[in-house]
C-alpha cells in the first residue's frame, strides 16, 4: 500500500490537490450564483425605489431577504416536472444539461488567485492551468448555444422553436464578435493561457498606471462586455426569452429542468465577470501588490507574508466578480430591449466592423513600436 | 377639426447614434437611485403593511374598520335588530343576541362577528342602523392575514376605537346615550 502511495505521489497530490480547489471554487461559485438570483430582484428594486422581496423568514427572521433563494429552490423542487406528450424525451431531458454543464466546465480554466504554499507544496489557484485557457472559453461558450436549441426543438412547441431560432441566431452572430474582440488581447499578451495573462497585467505602464488589459485594450473592454451580454441572452438582448411577453425556447419546461437554464443565465453573469476581470482588469492583481508586498509607485514599501498576498489577490479577484455581477444587473435593469432587426444590425454592421477595426489598429500599433 | 399633433422626430445625432453616452446617462439615473435607496431606505415610500399602519389624514372621508359605538356607561348602543346584518350585500355580519335581565324592552349583542375576508366596505349597516350604534371611522385599515380567523372581527375588536380603549367616540350625549333602565 504505502509502495502504491510513494509511487503515485505526484499523481495523488495532484487529485487531492485539484478536487480542493473544485470544492471551495465551485461551491463558493455556487453560492454567489444563488445570492445572485436575490441581487437580481434586490438591485431591480432600489434601482425602481422598491423594498423587495423580503418576506421569507425562517423562525421569524427575514433578513431582509436572504432566505428566498431557498425558497425558490424549494418552490422549484415542488413544483411538477412536465413533460409535453409530443416532445422528444431524450433531447427534452438532456437540453438543460448542455446549458448547464458547459457552463460549470468553464470556470475550471478561470484563475482565481496566484499560488499559496500548502504545506510546502505550491498550489496553482486555478482548476486546470490550459495553455489554450481562452480557446476552451470559446469553444465551450459555442456548445452552450445546444442547450437553447436543443430545449426549444425538444419540446415541440412552434413558440419555444422560435424562442431557439431567435436564441442560436443571436448566439451565433455574438460569438464572432467575442471572438474577434478577444484577438486584440492575444496579441498583446502573446499567450492563451488565462493565468499567463492575469501573470502579465501585473506590471505598471509609465510607472504607475496598472498595466491591465483594459488600458492595452478600452475599445475591445466594451465591445467584448456588449457582446458578453448578448451572449448570455440578458436585457438589453434579451429577447431570446422576452420573459415579460414571447417568452422562449424553455417554454415548456417547469420545475428544476427550468431553474437550470435559470441558473445557468446566473452562472453566465458570473462566469462573464469572471472573464471580463480576467481579461481586461489584471484578474486577481491588486495594483503596486507583488509577491513581497505592496511597493507604491514613490518607492514605499509594505511588506506583507505570503499567505496575506494570496488572501488580498483572491479577495480582488472576488471584488472585481462582484463588482461587473453588480454592473451587469444595472445594466440588465436600466436599458431597454432592443428589435431583434436592430440587435443583429448592431452586431453585424455596428460590433464586428469596429472588432476587425480594433485588431487592425492594434496590430499597426504594435508594428510601430517594433513588438512583432 | 381634428387635433393634429405634431411629433418631433428629429434624427439623432453622433452621439446618441453611438449608444454609449446616452446609456452611460440612463446608469447614471438608475445608479443614483439605488446608491440613495442603499444607504437610505427610509426615504422609499414603501409602507409595510400590514405591520405598518397607513396614516390616514385627520379629515379623511373613508370608510375604515367598524366599531360599534357604547353608551356612557359602556354598555353597546346596539340592540341586535338585525337590520345590518339584513342590509349587508355580503352577509359578513353575524349577531347573536341576548336579553338583559332587568330590561325587557331592550336586546343587546351577546357576540357581534364582521368577516372582513367577506366584507365590502360598502357602509350598508352604518346606513341600515336605527340606533346608530355602527360606524365606519376608526380610520384604521384593516390588514392582512395569514389566517381566515385572523380576519374575523368579534364583539370585543368592534368595541375598541384605539388599540386596547373602548369606544368612547359618540358616547358625549349622556341623554340620548343614557341606558334607559325600568324602574
Amino acid at each position: 500500500m504505502m509502495e502504491f502511495f510513494e509511487a503515485n505521489k505526484g499523481l495523488l497530490l495532484f487529485t487531492g490537490a485539484t478536487a480542493g480547489k473544485m470544492a471551495a471554487f465551485l461551491g463558493a461559485v455556487m453560492g454567489f450564483t444563488a445570492l445572485m438570483t436575490l441581487a437580481e430582484r434586490k438591485v431591480s428594486s432600489l434601482m425602481q425605489d422598491r423594498v423587495g422581496p423580503n418576506r421569507a423568514s425562517v423562525f421569524g427572521l427575514a433578513f431582509n431577504g436572504l432566505f428566498h433563494p431557498v425558497a425558490d429552490g424549494i418552490k422549484m423542487i415542488m413544483k411538477e416536472d412536465f413533460v409535453p406528450g409530443r416532445a422528444e424525451k431524450l433531447l427534452f431531458t438532456l437540453a438543460p444539461f448542455f446549458a448547464l454543464v458547459p457552463v460549470l466546465m468553464l470556470f475550471a480554466v478561470i484563475p482565481f488567485g496566484d499560488y499559496v504554499m500548502v504545506l510546502g507544496y505550491r498550489v496553482d489557484l486555478q482548476i486546470a492551468d490550459l495553455p489554450l485557457g481562452l480557446f476552451f472559453v470559446l469553444a465551450l461558450s459555442g456548445i452552450a448555444i445546444y442547450g437553447v436549441f436543443l430545449g426549444g426543438w425538444a419540446s415541440k412547441n412552434n413558440f419555444a422553436l422560435l424562442g431557439a431560432m431567435r436564441g442560436a441566431a443571436q448566439m451565433v452572430s455574438y460569438e464572432v464578435v467575442i471572438g474577434l474582440t478577444l484577438v486584440g488581447l492575444l496579441m498583446i499578451y502573446g499567450t492563451a493561457g488565462l493565468q499567463d495573462m492575469v501573470r502579465s497585467q501585473g506590471g505598471l505602464l509609465f510607472g504607475f498606471v496598472p498595466a491591465w488589459g483594459v488600458v492595452y485594450q478600452p475599445f475591445a473592454f466594451v465591445l467584448f462586455f456588449t457582446a458578453a451580454i448578448a451572449e448570455n441572452k440578458r436585457a438589453p438582448f434579451d429577447l431570446v426569452e422576452g420573459e415579460s411577453e414571447i417568452i422562449g425556447y424553455f417554454l415548456e419546461y417547469s420545475s428544476m429542468r427550468f431553474a437550470a437554464f435559470m441558473f445557468t443565465e446566473f452562472l453566465e453573469i458570473v462566469l462573464l465577470s469572471m472573464l471580463i476581470a480576467t481579461l481586461f482588469f489584471g484578474g486577481w492583481q491588486v495594483p503596486y501588490l507583488y509577491e513581497a508586498g505592496f511597493t507604491l509607485p514613490g518607492g514605499a514599501r509594505l511588506p506583507l507574508n505570503h499567505y496575506a498576498v494570496s488572501a488580498l489577490q483572491v479577495g480582488a479577484f472576488a471584488v472585481k466578480t462582484v463588482f461587473f455581477s453588480w454592473f451587469m444587473l444595472i445594466v440588465r435593469w436600466t436599458l431597454p430591449r432592443f428589435r431583434f432587426d436592430q440587435m443583429m444590425g448592431l452586431c453585424w454592421k455596428a460590433l464586428l466592423p469596429l472588432a476587425l477595426l480594433n485588431i487592425f489598429i492594434t496590430g499597426a500599433v504594435l508594428l510601430a513600436l517594433g513588438k512583432i | 377639426m381634428i387635433g393634429v399633433k405634431k411629433i418631433n422626430n428629429k434624427p439623432m445625432d453622433l452621439l446618441e447614434r453611438i449608444y454609449l453616452w446616452e446609456i452611460a446617462r440612463g446608469l447614471s439615473v438608475t445608479m443614483r437611485h439605488f446608491f440613495r435607496n442603499l444607504f437610505n431606505p427610509k426615504a422609499m415610500p414603501t409602507i409595510q403593511y400590514p405591520e405598518e399602519p397607513i396614516p390616514l389624514a385627520g379629515n379623511a372621508k373613508f370608510r375604515t374598520r367598524h366599531r360599534l359605538k357604547v353608551r356612557a356607561d359602556g354598555s353597546p348602543k346596539c340592540v341586535a335588530c338585525f337590520l345590518c346584518a339584513t342590509a349587508c350585500p355580503a352577509y359578513c355580519i353575524k349577531i347573536e343576541a341576548a336579553e338583559y335581565p332587568d330590561n325587557p324592552v331592550e336586546k343587546y349583542p351577546a357576540s357581534f362577528e364582521v368577516d372582513l375576508s367577506r366584507c365590502v366596505m360598502c357602509g350598508m349597516c352604518v346606513e341600515a342602523c336605527p340606533e346608530d350604534a355602527i360606524a365606519m371611522d376608526t380610520k384604521e385599515i384593516p390588514g392582512g392575514s395569514l389566517s381566515r380567523s385572523g380576519l374575523m372581527m368579534d364583539k370585543n375588536t368592534l368595541l375598541r376605537n384605539l388599540p386596547g380603549e373602548p369606544s368612547t367616540l359618540g358616547a358625549a350625549n349622556r341623554l340620548a346615550n343614557g341606558y334607559r333602565g325600568v324602574k
